[in-house]
């Protein structure tokens, strides 16, 4: 069969690869998708069971997803399993590299938190010295931002905070229930603003590439989508010196193919992207290729009881609800002992209480349990983390994937920057607790390994500088015009917010401009 | 017959033939293909020694539409037990009582011991990694070294209030993946956890919860795997393609 050259050729087909399909097919070009994984079954790959029917009682099978924190035995088999793709990093410098490989990407996973970046992330630099920034800002993102939260459905509060920019929401005119008004009304009294989450509502219980975006280029008729396909390189054009195509390697049989393009967009996840980028000996004239890692600790955070609540004496409205408050440190004045800052998602339960949190054991354990019922408040940090050049991935030919593909060695540790700013953050929480009449059962100072939240970003960032970045402001590679990375390894410093939103957006915006540069001949 | 097959039928023939000129012998002679009558098209398509016909094709379709029929399956753990294997007579003893202990029999549920966690945990700990295990056997060890050594017997033989002695000073609150750090406290708080989660998601606790009328517990949304495929046992399939070089063609 002859080949074929593709016009668009996407690799990776989570949030960002499908947002580019969305955008660049409703446009008239073909694309051509490929994914690592298989296609997703929801209907055959999934059942409700009880857990006493799993082989190890909800335990997992022993030792097979060390670093997927959030792997259960009812999920395991949805992560990737790392004896058929390993990654090192040493044993002083942990990091869970967690992954999805099936069409769709981590998306059918994804929390769906929803937030906007601010000038504060975008301009960063600017405020407080540390990094570089973005060479886009928050007004240049502002109407793909709406776009895009209006695909997720949105649905959040206008609050009109500079840190924490407004969207196009589905308004969130719930009130707070009583625990969570004595909390906010303590944090107003120290200047920390407690305000309503923001998430995606998407459809049928899911806000993923595969029900938002992956429909709508399907609909187009100009999608072709090719599962299984585990790009090894993407090649280049020896005379003109640009990116002409892949080497894949069909993930069943391990036969190797190639496929020409005439444009290339990789979509494949932060770290799979620069691996991919490495192993291909590309787009790195700058150097930052594969430094500058970051992410948001999680993990840690405080367990508090509502005292009002126990005993099943909670009146109607006192317990339940969420809140969301956004970075209030280093904005107008400066902490001591670190920059940037963190974000608190706040938990108020109406339901069981978790018994880990109770040092009690056999019938006073019950006894208690019954007793707290229904009055849990928790909350939990999401913290900046700095994206140091230190921080860097590189190859390992040492040790190579299932598929014979050279491996990556994840070099990447907190410091004193983010212990000072989870000590803030407990303390603070744990005095608005407090002074809402809460008891503060645990503490927990110590956060995640890096890598946890799955927000894991840079390696690959933009710069207008050739010499600073991978791409430029449009997610186009300086080195090879017909070569754009639309996800978030192309992240200059990571903010506090969940960054799915921006990806999104920045996708939307390079895409945007992919095409127009296509129909202009200029790609 | 349609044109597809019977090119196939040719070469079925021409492969026959190859093989009656002597390259083949043997097994094939003995052996030979089954009756056209029996065979599908998916198999035909993988071994064009077979045949196919139109009785062949409609019955791979009547296969297709066949639905399973619904036979009751038991779990083994309701008619049989596992042997303790891993831990020591000793440990495992002062596993049995620590489970007795950290989770009795309540109105509705039956005990840890009821519910096979001793005999799960052994199992469980047996095939996990070695980190996990020394955790295990050096908590019982100091377990019962705690107990000899404060109340005179072994933690096996301890009444609850000398268990308490042994257990209470160690158990913490804690929250998320953040156990306690400091060794043996953190082998309390995590055995706590394992014993619970053990029992509460046993066979005889989904039993009683359906006995006393409440819905089954635990259920959720487990994912199979999914499209598994043959990845983890066929290796490098391109590198071991790499074309033989000169030297070796020489």
């Amino acid at each position: 069969m002859a080949q074929k050259k593709v016009d668009v050729l996407i690799i990776g087909s989570g949030h960002t690869g499908g947002m580019a399909a969305k955008i660049l097919t409703e446009k008239g070009i073909s694309c051509t998708m490929l994914d690592a994984g298989p296609m997703l079954n929801f209907e055959k790959d999934r059942e409700l069971k009880p857990v006493n029917e799993l082989p190890y009682r909800g335990f997992d099978a022993p030792g097979r997803l060390p670093h997927v924190f959030q792997a259960s035995e009812f999920n395991a088999n949805f992560w990737v399993d790392e004896k058929t793709s390993p990654y090192y990093h040493p044993p002083e410098q942990p990091y869970n590299w967690v992954r999805v490989r099936s069409v769709g990407g981590r998306s059918p996973v994804w929390g769906r938190q929803s937030f906007r970046l601010s000038d504060y992330e975008f301009k960063s630099k600017d405020h407080d010295g540390f990094g570089e920034n973005w060479p886009v800002s928050l007004k240049d993102l502002a109407p793909y931002y709406s776009r895009v939260e209006e695909i997720f459905r949105v649905t959040g509060h206008t609050d009109g905070l500079p840190q924490y920019p407004d969207g196009n929401f589905i308004e969130d005119k719930s009130p707070w229930s009583g625990a969570m008004q004595r909390f906010v009304d303590a944090g107003k009294k120290i200047g920390v603003p407690v305000t309503k989450p923001r998430s995606s509502l998407g459809k049928d219980g899911m806000a993923a590439s595969l029900n938002l975006l992956l429909p709508d280029a399907v609909a187009t008729g100009k999608l072709t989508m090719i599962p299984n396909a585990i790009v090894r390189q993407i090649t280049v054009d020896k005379n003109t010196g640009l990116a002409d195509g892949v080497l894949f390697i069909d993930r069943h049989s391990h036969r190797e193919m190639k496929l020409k393009a005439r444009v290339v967009i990789v979509a494949a996840g932060t770290l799979e992207t620069t691996r991919l980028l490495m192993l291909s000996e590309i787009c790195n004239s700058s150097g930052a290729l594969g430094h500058y890692l970051t992410d948001q600790i999680y993990g840690a955070g405080i367990i508090c009881s509502v005292p009002e609540a126990r005993d099943g004496k909670a009146p109607h409205g006192l317990m339940g609800g969420g809140a969301l408050i956004p970075r209030f440190r280093n904005l107008e004045t400066k902490s001591n002992g670190f920059l940037r800052g963190y974000a608190v998602n706040v938990s108020c339960s109406n339901g069981p209480f978790d018994s880990r949190t109770l040092p009690f054991y056999g019938k006073e354990l019950d006894q208690k349990l019954e007793s707290y019922n229904g009055s849990g408040f928790s909350t939990n940090i999401m913290g900046e983390t700095l994206g140091h050049y230190e921080n860097h991935v590189t190859l390992n030919k040492q040790v190579v994937d299932a598929w014979g593909i050279p491996t990556l060695n994840i070099y990447t540790k907190y410091t004193a920057n983010e212990t000072n700013m989870t000590k803030d953050y407990i303390d603070t929480m744990a005095a608005m607790a407090e002074a809402a009449g809460f008891e503060v059962m645990v503490k927990n100072y110590e956060f995640n390994p890096p890598g946890y939240s799955i927000h894991e970003q840079g390696t690959a960032r933009m710069s207008d500088d050739p010499k600073k970045g991978v791409v430029n402001k449009w997610n186009q590679s300086h080195d090879m015009k017909n070569l754009f990375i639309s996800d978030a390894s192309v992240f200059v410093c990571a903010g506090w917010q969940n960054p799915t939103i921006t990806m999104c957006a920045l996708a939307m915006r390079a895409s945007e401009y992919l095409a127009e540069e296509m129909r202009k001949g200029n790609v | 017959m349609k044109r597809r097959d019977f090119v196939k039928g040719l070469a079925v023939a021409t492969v026959t033939a190859g093989a009656a000129a002597g390259q083949q012998s043997g097994s094939q002679a003995q052996n030979p293909p089954p009756a056209p009558n029996a065979t599908d098209q998916g198999t035909m398509a993988v071994q064009p020694s077979a045949a196919s016909s139109s009785r062949a094709r409609s019955r791979v379709e009547e296969m297709a539409h066949f639905h399973t029929p619904n036979i009751p399956v038991t779990q083994p753990d309701l008619l049989a037990t596992t042997d303790a294997r891993y831990f020591t007579a000793v440990r495992y003893a002062t596993l049995v009582h620590l489970c007795e202990i950290l989770m009795p029999a309540g109105d509705d549920v039956p005990s840890a011991i009821k519910a096979g966690t001793p005999e799960f945990l052994d199992f469980y700990i047996g095939a996990s990694p070695a980190d996990q295990q020394a955790m295990y056997n050096d908590g019982l060890d100091r377990l019962n070294a705690d107990c000899l050594k404060q109340c005179s017997v072994p933690f096996a033989k301890a009444d609850a209030k000398q268990a308490d002695s042994v257990i209470r000073p160690h158990l913490r609150g804690w929250m998320n993946d953040h156990p306690p750090r400091e060794g043996h406290v953190r082998f309390i708080n995590l055995a706590h956890r394992d014993i619970r989660t053990a029992t509460i998601n046993s066979p005889a606790w989904a039993i009683a919860a359906e006995a006393s009328g409440e819905r089954t517990p635990g259920v959720g949304l487990y994912w199979h795997p999914i499209d598994p495929g043959i990845q983890t046992w066929v290796s490098h399939a391109v590198e071991q393609a790499t074309p033989t070089n000169k030297h070796k063609h020489a």
